[in-house]
């Protein structure tokens, strides 16, 4: 598995910068992106966000997690990310519900 | 006035740069330790964090690359969900063509390495105080580099603390949690809301996919469908960079 990991690491470096110099070669000079793919690469973050969030979250490799802290908490800190609308916030609360509910034992 | 072959000057610009992404930088640390505890925990040597940290720089598909080696995916499946994941930087990349243009073309591919979702936030955001090309490519270096020495470091301290870290503690948490706090905040948008809501039921509908291709399923197909759905509230020129790339500096 480690040959492997390095492999994938390896391939993935090199994909992960030619996107990043993507931009910055091919839009150098006054050229702009279409807006039908800027439409479409604005919303990678979030589709690829919600997946990880997802998957994580809800499943424990393909079966459902036990409704429990996990859950809880994440509802916690969804609802301090739509009220503060922040990540220091979100992340702060979050962490210390989590906390709290291992502590008292569920 | 010289420190290791550049002007105090130029260090003063890097330091502001470094200043200005500083709130950001706790959080990378975290989220660092929690992909090294990962590696350790799937029984990969420990200077695999590191050189993936410094190789990819993109926690989300470092993640998802471990997540998909740990069910036996095939390589090409890891790699093309990792590059799906990263796909968000080509648009950062974009926005940042034109900042970077007066650039020298080492600074121009050396900050393009070294840029993370953080740090073009970051540097959009700023770069209207630095007209003059040179002090604004200081301070660009300034937002990036220290940036991903801190995901660096963070990454290989979470292998080193990994098997002290009690396995009750539960740190596994810190993965759903970090993206819920780079996700909510800035998810203003029709389409941003359909693509996060579609990927999601998609990934659960598809949960015994094998290789962990329910996640590559859902992000592909919540691009897709999201790209259809109208988006009233904001002109598409808007802004370069989205309002999901880091919240919290949007914050007042």
């Amino acid at each position: 598995m480690t040959l492997t990991a390095f492999i994938v690491f390896t391939l993935a470096a090199i994909g992960t910068y030619l996107i990043r110099v993507s931009g910055i070669v091919l839009l150098g000079g006054d050229r702009e992106l279409p807006p039908r793919v800027r439409k479409a690469l604005s919303l990678v973050a979030p589709a690829a966000m919600a997946a990880i969030i997802a998957n994580s979250l809800f499943l424990e490799q393909s079966d459902w997690r036990a409704f429990g802290p996990w859950h809880i908490a994440a509802i916690v800190a969804v609802g301090v990310a739509l009220w503060k609308r922040s990540m220091g916030w979100t992340l702060a609360l979050g962490a210390a519900a989590f906390a709290a509910l291992l502590l008292a034992g569920f | 006035m010289r420190v290791l072959g550049i002007q105090r000057a130029q260090w003063r610009d890097l330091w502001a740069g470094t200043v200005a992404v500083s709130p950001l930088m706790p959080g990378a640390v975290v989220f660092g330790l929690a992909f090294g505890a990962l590696i350790q925990v799937v029984g990969l040597p420990w200077w695999m964090a590191p050189y993936a940290s410094s190789t990819v720089t993109a926690g989300a598909s470092q993640i998802a690359i471990v997540e998909a080696l740990r069910q036996n995916a095939p390589m090409a499946i890891a790699v093309i969900t990792a590059l799906v994941i990263n796909a968000r930087l080509a648009l950062y990349s974009a926005a940042m063509a034109p900042i970077f243009a007066a650039f020298p073309r080492r600074w121009r591919f050396a900050l393009a390495y070294l840029m993370t979702d953080q740090s073009a936030a970051v540097t959009s955001m700023e770069v209207d105080k630095w007209p003059d090309p040179v002090r604004r490519r200081w301070f660009v270096l300034g937002v990036s580099g220290p940036f991903v020495g801190i995901w660096i470091l963070g990454t290989t301290a979470g292998v080193i603390l990994g098997p002290v870290i009690p396995e009750s503690w539960q740190i596994g948490f810190i993965v759903p949690l970090m993206f819920i706090a780079v996700l909510v905040p800035g998810l203003r948008t029709w389409p941003g809301v359909a693509a996060a809501g579609i990927s999601i039921a998609t990934v659960l509908l598809l949960k015994d996919l094998p290789y962990g291709l329910n996640v590559l399923t859902g992000a592909l197909l919540g691009i897709a469908l999201g790209s259809f759905v109208p988006d009233r509230s904001h002109p598409v020129d808007e802004e370069a960079v989205p309002p999901g790339a880091a919240p919290e500096a949007h914050d007042p």
